[in-house]
């Protein structure tokens, strides 16, 4: 396979310590008296033509990340470089220029898109609003999308509730490409559909990576189908990157006790394997109040009481390949 | 794992040649057409299947909780030890559901009532079926979320839904189901709302309470990874009919319906070379209300042949193991390890 022979290039995104904390507001004078920590401190490469995985539960910050990456959240500190330019603090205004190369992919395929306007107008919308091309030429270039996602051409009058959830999905993926972007924030684009179409959209996905370059930010549940389409996988909790490896070690060397959990958790569908799961206890924490130290620790089999004091930095893991980190204290 | 040997163990349920109609604006459809299955004491059932093939319409025909006036059984026979539930009068039901039948619904935020306390949920189900003293049942209220792993039952029932997280929930509507020792348990999509990790919890306690209770189990889920860990036989289900159905190994290991074949051809697995083109099935579910005549798959399916335009009869394969399509003697055998 193609392991990726990424000379280290300057990364097309990058992110330096980002943080997202969302004020939760109490009292009479309703003060946000404290703070829910989305993303507390996370950095991450994104190399040109890569897909970087985001795996975690729900609550872990990775759908927050993937906005502030959109800039559809403003982040509380941090960075995130596209290029050469720090997006993070630029306003509205100087942000537009810089909005068609980094595009989002929702998870529901029917919220997202608007139900009162016909696929024509929605795929043309990106056009009209970065002031590209005439009428005539938009209408050809909406042509080209709904072909390139394999829909029909009469698509293009009818409206969202016509399509099935697959279809829908491709009509999100022609909207974020229109504009020829060079990242996608895929935002798991395909746990709301039916096994039989999921397989349809993850192909669609690679071939137009392969096709069109893109960098791809793929954020799921299901380690199964973020393995299959990412080059590394970063796994995070409570906000946290704790582990980040290239795809195929992640599941062969598991090095961090949460990341072997939850690939041991994962139903896979072959009956005599009937599982040795590891089965954590506890739920995950409140992002609002963290616990101290290592933020596992509470559901960790193997935590000292160095883990509930010291934060572990993420450090890179003992005899994995290069570029595997983690952040456990000790070499399991 | 530990399941009496199907020989031996007795049939629980019995679904026999099911057909469940709906009426709505676009004429009669026929959500659920000619399904049987048994479900046999301290076994597993699992019926997969997609969005619309008709699994949850099964569970809730045989919970006679249809939607009414609209849904119907119009055919077949359901029976629970026996004695037949589509011909009993509907409040001979009251006591069979949450009594010999339970039921875990998905989403257990809308399972439960947000207004009132765990304790007085499941209190009231022991006051419906098996006391009349309010304090017996709070007592045994407290008792059940003691045996699905509540940590400080006392103070949880006095809790209500939104105070618990989603596992917990879900592990209280599993003590509401089994609240009075049902033989059968009917999971719909138990644990589709969890986390994997929370998946893992659930599934392991279903586990161990059908060891410790023998309990029979019918689970409807759409993810093949829990009924390859869950199951002991499967019913895999597409536009209303039976596609195939056997134990769980035949299915996985040597599926025959070309539509269980690229069901699980096509789920990336985390042996799957990365990036590789996936198998795909074409096209997608036709609608109930504009099926093909005959094989309701035909018009996805890779064999198809001029005969498919008949209706394919459920035929023997192997020892319990049936397909419902005609040329299944002709494919090349599939071993999917």
């Amino acid at each position: 396979m193609d392991t990726t022979e990424t000379t280290p290039a300057t990364p097309i995104l990058q992110l330096r310590d980002l943080k997202m904390h969302f004020p939760v507001r109490e009292g009479i004078f309703n003060r946000a008296a404290r703070f829910c920590k989305a993303v507390d401190g996370v950095t991450l490469d994104v190399q040109e033509g890569e897909t970087l995985g985001l795996v975690g539960e729900s609550g872990c910050g990775k759908s927050t990340l993937g906005k502030c990456v959109v800039r559809l959240n403003q982040p509380t500190s941090g960075e995130v470089i596209y290029q050469d330019t720090n997006l993070a603090p630029l306003k509205r205004k100087e942000l537009k220029p810089f909005r068609r190369n980094l595009q989002m992919v929702f998870q529901d395929p029917v919220e997202s898109l608007n139900a009162r306007h016909t696929i024509g107008e929605i795929l043309s919308e990106p056009f009209i609003i970065h002031g590209i091309g005439d009428r005539e030429e938009r209408k050809a270039s909406v042509a080209k999308l709904l072909d390139r996602v394999g829909l029909p051409a009469n698509a293009y009058d009818r409206y969202p509730f016509e399509f099935s959830g697959g279809q829908r999905q491709r009509i999100g993926l022609a909207r974020a490409i229109s504009l020829n972007p060079r990242v996608l924030v895929c935002d798991e684009p395909v746990s709301a559909l039916d096994v039989s179409i999921q397989s349809q959209v993850l192909n669609l996905f690679l071939e137009l990576q392969r096709e069109l370059k893109l960098s791809y930010i793929f954020i799921a549940h299901n380690l199964a189908v973020v393995k299959h389409v990412s080059d590394r996988i970063a796994i995070m909790y409570l906000g946290r990157v704790v582990e980040l490896a290239p795809a195929d070690e992640i599941y062969t060397k598991p090095k961090h006790p949460y990341t072997r959990a939850l690939i041991s958790a994962i139903p896979q569908p072959e009956p005599r394997r009937k599982s040795e799961r590891i089965v954590m206890t506890g739920d995950v924490p409140s992002p609002i109040d963290p616990p101290s130290g290592c933020p596992f620790h509470p559901r960790c089999p193997h935590a000292t009481d160095r883990c509930k004091v010291e934060a572990p930095a993420l450090r890179p893991a003992p005899d994995g390949a290069s570029g595997h980190t983690v952040s456990c204290h000790y070499d399991l | 794992m530990s399941s009496p040997s199907p020989a031996t163990a007795p049939p629980v349920l019995e679904v026999d040649n099911l057909v469940t109609t709906f009426d709505t604006d676009a004429g009669r459809l026929t959500a659920v057409d000619g399904v049987s299955f048994t479900v046999k004491a301290g076994h597993t059932v699992g019926i997969v299947g997609e969005s619309g093939c008709g699994k949850s319409v099964t569970a809730l025909s045989v919970m006679r909780l249809l939607p009414q006036p609209m849904g119907q059984i119009r055919g077949g026979e359901i029976r629970l030890d026996g004695e037949d539930l589509v011909s009993l009068p509907i409040d001979d039901m009251q006591q069979i559901r949450g009594g010999r039948i339970g039921m875990i619904f998905q989403e257990p935020m809308t399972a439960l009532n947000p207004v009132h306390t765990i304790g007085r949920q499941l209190s009231e189900v022991f006051l419906l079926h098996l006391t009349k003293d309010p304090k017996d049942a709070w007592q045994r209220g407290i008792t059940m979320l003691e045996r699905v792993g509540i940590p400080a039952p006392n103070d949880r029932m006095h809790e209500y839904p939104h105070q618990l997280s989603g596992g917990m929930r879900q592990r209280v509507v599993i003590a509401m189901a089994l609240a009075c020792e049902p033989k059968v348990v009917i999971a719909d999509e138990p644990t589709t709302a969890l986390d994997v990790t929370i998946q893992a919890q659930i599934l392991e306690l279903m586990q161990q309470l059908q060891r410790d209770l023998g309990l029979a189990i019918v689970l409807i889920t759409h993810d093949l990874g829990v009924v390859a860990e869950m199951c002991d036989e499967v019913v895999v289900m597409y536009a209303g009919r039976i596609a195939e159905s056997g134990p769980v190994e035949r299915i996985f290991n040597h599926p025959t319906h070309p539509y269980t074949r690229g069901l699980l051809a096509s789920i990336p697995r985390l042996t799957t070379p990365r990036k590789s083109e996936l198998p795909v099935i074409e096209g997608m579910v036709p609608s109930l209300a504009d099926l093909p005549e005959g094989c309701r798959f035909q018009n996805r399916c890779p064999y198809r042949e001029d005969i498919c335009g008949q209706l394919p009869p459920l035929e023997e394969v192997d020892a319990d193991h049936h397909c419902a399509c005609h040329r299944w003697r002709e494919l090349p055998a599939a071993n999917v390890s």
